[in-house]
C-alpha cells in the first residue's frame, strides 16, 4: 500500500506532463502516416509513443533528485516501498502505453488502413524493447544519478536518445521494407501467429526483468548512505 | 525519562569526520545543537531521523531505535529544516494529500487550521513561497501530526525577529505538556539562546562542550583588558585569547576567576561568546602546530 | 505577577525571576495561598528554558516563600513565618548599613543620623 502512496506522489510531482498526453498521441497518429505513407503507420506510431513514454516516465528522477529527495527520505517507509513505488509508476506508464497502442491500431483500421496480423504481432515485440529500455534507464538512474545535483545534461541524454535511436531506427527500418525486400513482408505475414506469441513470451519476459531490476535498485539503495 | 538517546554516533566522510557523538534528551526540554558552518550539525540531525545511516552507533527515540522499526520510528519525528525539503512545484493541498496517505495520526483539520492561521498561499506554488512561508508550512506539517521529537535544522535562518519569535514560541508549546522534546541546529543562537535547557557544541566533528545552558554560561567568564598586563599564568587559561590594538578578550573557566585579581573587566559570557572563543582557540591551535 | 527580564543584568536569569517573585510576595502583590503559574507555563510566557525557570522555583522553595506540591502547583506560603521575618529583617538592615555607609563617608555624627531617623519615623 504504502508502495502505491509513493507512485501517488510521482504522479503528484510530474502531473503537469499528463495534460500533454493527448497531444502527444495526436502527433504519434501523424507521424505515423507521415513517415510510412500509409504502409506501417501502426508500428512508426507505436514505437513513436515508446518513445515519448520513456521519455515521460524518467521526468519524475529530475524533479526528485538532490536537494527536493528531503521530504521522500523522511516519510516513515522502508526503502523497499520508495523504490517499488517509483518501479510501479514505471509499470503504470507501460500499461498506458499498450492502451495507447490498442487504440492506435483501432484509429488506423478506422481511418481504413490495413493492419497486417504480423504488424499486430510487431507491436507487442515493439513493447517488450520499450520495457526494456525503461528498465535500462531506471537501472541507470538509481544506480547513478539518486540524489545527483546539476546533471542534467547527462541525465537528458539518457533519457531521450534510447528512445529516439528506436524509433528512427523503425522508421529507416520499415520504410525500406516493402520495396527492398517485398520477400520478408510476405515470410513475415506467413509467421504472423508465430509472432504474436512469442511477442507475449517478450513481453512477459521484459516485465521479468523489470521487476529484477526494482530487486537490484533495493538492495543497492538499501546499503547506501542516505536511504 | 529520556526521549532522545544518543548513543557513540560516528560517521566517516571523504575529509569529513563525526566522532563519538553521544548525549540524551530528558522528555519536555529543548537542545541546542551549537556549531560552526560545516562541524557536522546536519550530519547529526541527519542520523537522528535515520534518513543518514551512522557509521558507528545508534539513536532511539523513546526506546525505540531506527533499526528496530524504522517506520514507527519516522512516525515520532517532525522536522523542519531547510527551505528546499518539499518541492518547488507542489501546493499546499499535496502535502495535505501525501501526509493523509502516509501519518495515521495526521489531522487534516488541524492543518488547515495553521495554514489558515498564518496565512499560507493555499494556491501558489512553493517555489513562489517566500522562505518564512515555507518554514510556516513545515510547522504545519509538523503540528498536525502526533510527534514526539521535533527536529530543526537551522530553521530559523534568515528569518526576521518577529518570525523569529514566533517559532521559539511554538518551540515552547511544543514541549509544554512536558512530554515532547526540540533539538535545533544552528550557528547563530541569540534569541534561541533563551530557550534552551541544554546545549551541544560540536566543532569539526568533534564534541567540545555538553551541558545544560545556566551550567555552560556560569563555568565561564568573559575577560577584557589590556593584553600587556596579562601574567603568565593566567594566559594559560585564556580560552580564544582575541588581542587587537587597545585590548584583549577571551573566556575564562570561572574556576580559574582568582587569577584575574582587579586588573580586567568580567562579565557574564553568552553561549555565542563561549562558542566564538572556542572556535578561535582551535584555530590557534591548528596555526601553532 | 510581572517579572522583567533584562540580558544586560549581573544576575543570572533564575535569579532575576527568583528576587522577582520573591519581591512581590514581600510586599504582597502576590497574595498567600495564591497558586504560582507552572514551571512550564511560566517558561513559555517569560520565554526562557524550562530549566531556568525550575530553578528559580526550586530556591524559592529551599527559602520558605513557596511550597510545591504534586498536582496543585506551586503556592505561595504565608508570609508571618520566621523564615519571611528574616527576609524582612535582612533588608531593613541592608537599607539602614546603606544609609550608615553614606553618614560615615560624608562624616555625618551619630546624632545627626539618629535624628533623621527619628524624623523619618514621625513622617
Amino acid at each position: 500500500m504504502r508502495a502505491l502512496h509513493f507512485t501517488k506522489i510521482d504522479y503528484i510531482l510530474t502531473r503537469k506532463q499528463i495534460f500533454m498526453l493527448p497531444l502527444l498521441f495526436m502527433l504519434a497518429l501523424a507521424v505515423g502516416i507521415k513517415v510510412s505513407e500509409e504502409e506501417m503507420a501502426l508500428l512508426i506510431a507505436c514505437s513513436y509513443m515508446i518513445f515519448i513514454s520513456s521519455v515521460f516516465s524518467t521526468t519524475v528522477f529530475a524533479y526528485c533528485g538532490g536537494k527536493n529527495r528531503g521530504f521522500l527520505l523522511l516519510l516513515p517507509a522502508a526503502v523497499k516501498d520508495r523504490v517499488a513505488g517509483r518501479f510501479l509508476y514505471g509499470l503504470s506508464h507501460i500499461a498506458l502505453l499498450g492502451v495507447l497502442c490498442g487504440v492506435l491500431m483501432g484509429a488506423y483500421r478506422m481511418m481504413g488502413f490495413e493492419v497486417t496480423g504480423w504488424e499486430s504481432a510487431a507491436v507487442l515485440w515493439e513493447l517488450a524493447a520499450g520495457i526494456v529500455i525503461m528498465t535500462l534507464e531506471y537501472l541507470f538512474f538509481y544506480l547513478f544519478g539518486e540524489g545527483k545535483e546539476n546533471w542534467q545534461f547527462l541525465s537528458n541524454i539518457v533519457r531521450v536518445v534510447p528512445g529516439m535511436a528506436m524509433f528512427f531506427a523503425m522508421c529507416h527500418l520499415l520504410a525500406g521494407l516493402e520495396d527492398s525486400a517485398p520477400g520478408t513482408v510476405i515470410a513475415l505475414d506467413t509467421m504472423s501467429v508465430k509472432l504474436m506469441q512469442t511477442g507475449v513470451i517478450a513481453v512477459a519476459l521484459s516485465l521479468i526483468l523489470m521487476a529484477a531490476a526494482a530487486v537490484v535498485c533495493v538492495k543497492v539503495i538499501e546499503k547506501r548512505d542516505y536511504a | 525519562m529520556e526521549l532522545l538517546e544518543v548513543k557513540n554516533l560516528s560517521k566517516h566522510y571523504k575529509g569529513f569526520d563525526l566522532k563519538d557523538i553521544t548525549f540524551s534528551l530528558p522528555k519536555g526540554y529543548i537542545m541546542g545543537y551549537v556549531g560552526a558552518n560545516g562541524s557536522g550539525k546536519t550530519t547529526t540531525l541527519n542520523l537522528i531521523t535515520g534518513i543518514l545511516k551512522p557509521g558507528e552507533g545508534e539513536t532511539y527515540i523513546g526506546g525505540l531505535s531506527r533499526k528496530e522499526d524504522i517506520v514507527a520510528y519516522r512516525n515520532k519525528i517532525g522536522y523542519v529544516g531547510d527551505e528546499s525539503f518539499f518541492p518547488e512545484n507542489f501546493k499546499i493541498k499535496h502535502i495535505k494529500n501525501i501526509w493523509k496517505d502516509f501519518y495515521p495520526t495526521f489531522s487534516e483539520e488541524k492543518f488547515i487550521g495553521f495554514v489558515k492561521g498564518w496565512g499560507l498561499p493555499e494556491n501558489k506554488m512553493l517555489k513562489d513561497f517566500s522562505r518564512g512561508m515555507k518554514v510556516m508550512l513545515m510547522f504545519a506539517s509538523v503540528l498536525s501530526r502526533e510527534t514526539e521529537l521535533l527536529v530543526l535544522d537551522e530553521a530559523t535562518n534568515g528569518l526576521d525577529p518577529v518570525m523569529r519569535k514566533e517559532i521559539l514560541k511554538l518551540m515552547q508549546e511544543y514541549v509544554m505538556d512536558g512530554e515532547r522534546s526540540v533539538i535545533f541546529s544552528t550557528h547563530i543562537l541569540s534569541d534561541l539562546e533563551q530557550i534552551a535547557d541544554y546545549i551541544y557544541f560540536i566543532h569539526e566533528g568533534k564534541t567540545v562542550l555538553y551541558d545544560a545552558k545556566d551550567e555552560l554560561t556560569e563555568s565561564f567568564l568573559l575577560v577584557k583588558g589590556e593584553s600587556a598586563k596579562i601574567p603568565p599564568a593566567l594566559k594559560k587559561e585564556l580560552i580564544g585569547l582575541e588581542e587587537n590594538a587597545y585590548g584583549f578578550e577571551a573566556i575564562l573557566p570561572s574556576d580559574q576567576a582568582a587569577l584575574l585579581g582587579s586588573a580586567f573587566l568580567f562579565e557574564k559570557p553568552t553561549i555565542d561568546q563561549i562558542v566564538i572563543h572556542y572556535i578561535m582557540s582551535a584555530g590557534n591551535q591548528a596555526r601553532t602546530k | 505577577m510581572k517579572i522583567i527580564i533584562s540580558n544586560q543584568s549581573e544576575l543570572p536569569i533564575y535569579a532575576q525571576i527568583r528576587e522577582q517573585i520573591k519581591e512581590q510576595i514581600l510586599n504582597g502583590q502576590i497574595p498567600e495561598g495564591e497558586t504560582l503559574p507552572s514551571i512550564r507555563q511560566l517558561a513559555k510566557e517569560v520565554g526562557v528554558s524550562v530549566i531556568t525557570t525550575t530553578r528559580a522555583y526550586s530556591e524559592l522553595e529551599a527559602e520558605g516563600f513557596i511550597a510545591t506540591m504534586q498536582g496543585k502547583g506551586s503556592v505561595v506560603l504565608p508570609t508571618d513565618n520566621n523564615l519571611l521575618r528574616e527576609q524582612y529583617l535582612l533588608r531593613i538592615e541592608e537599607g539602614l548599613s546603606t544609609a550608615i555607609e553614606t553618614a560615615k563617608v560624608m562624616g555625618m555624627p551619630k546624632e545627626e543620623l539618629k535624628d533623621i531617623f527619628d524624623n523619618l519615623l514621625e513622617t
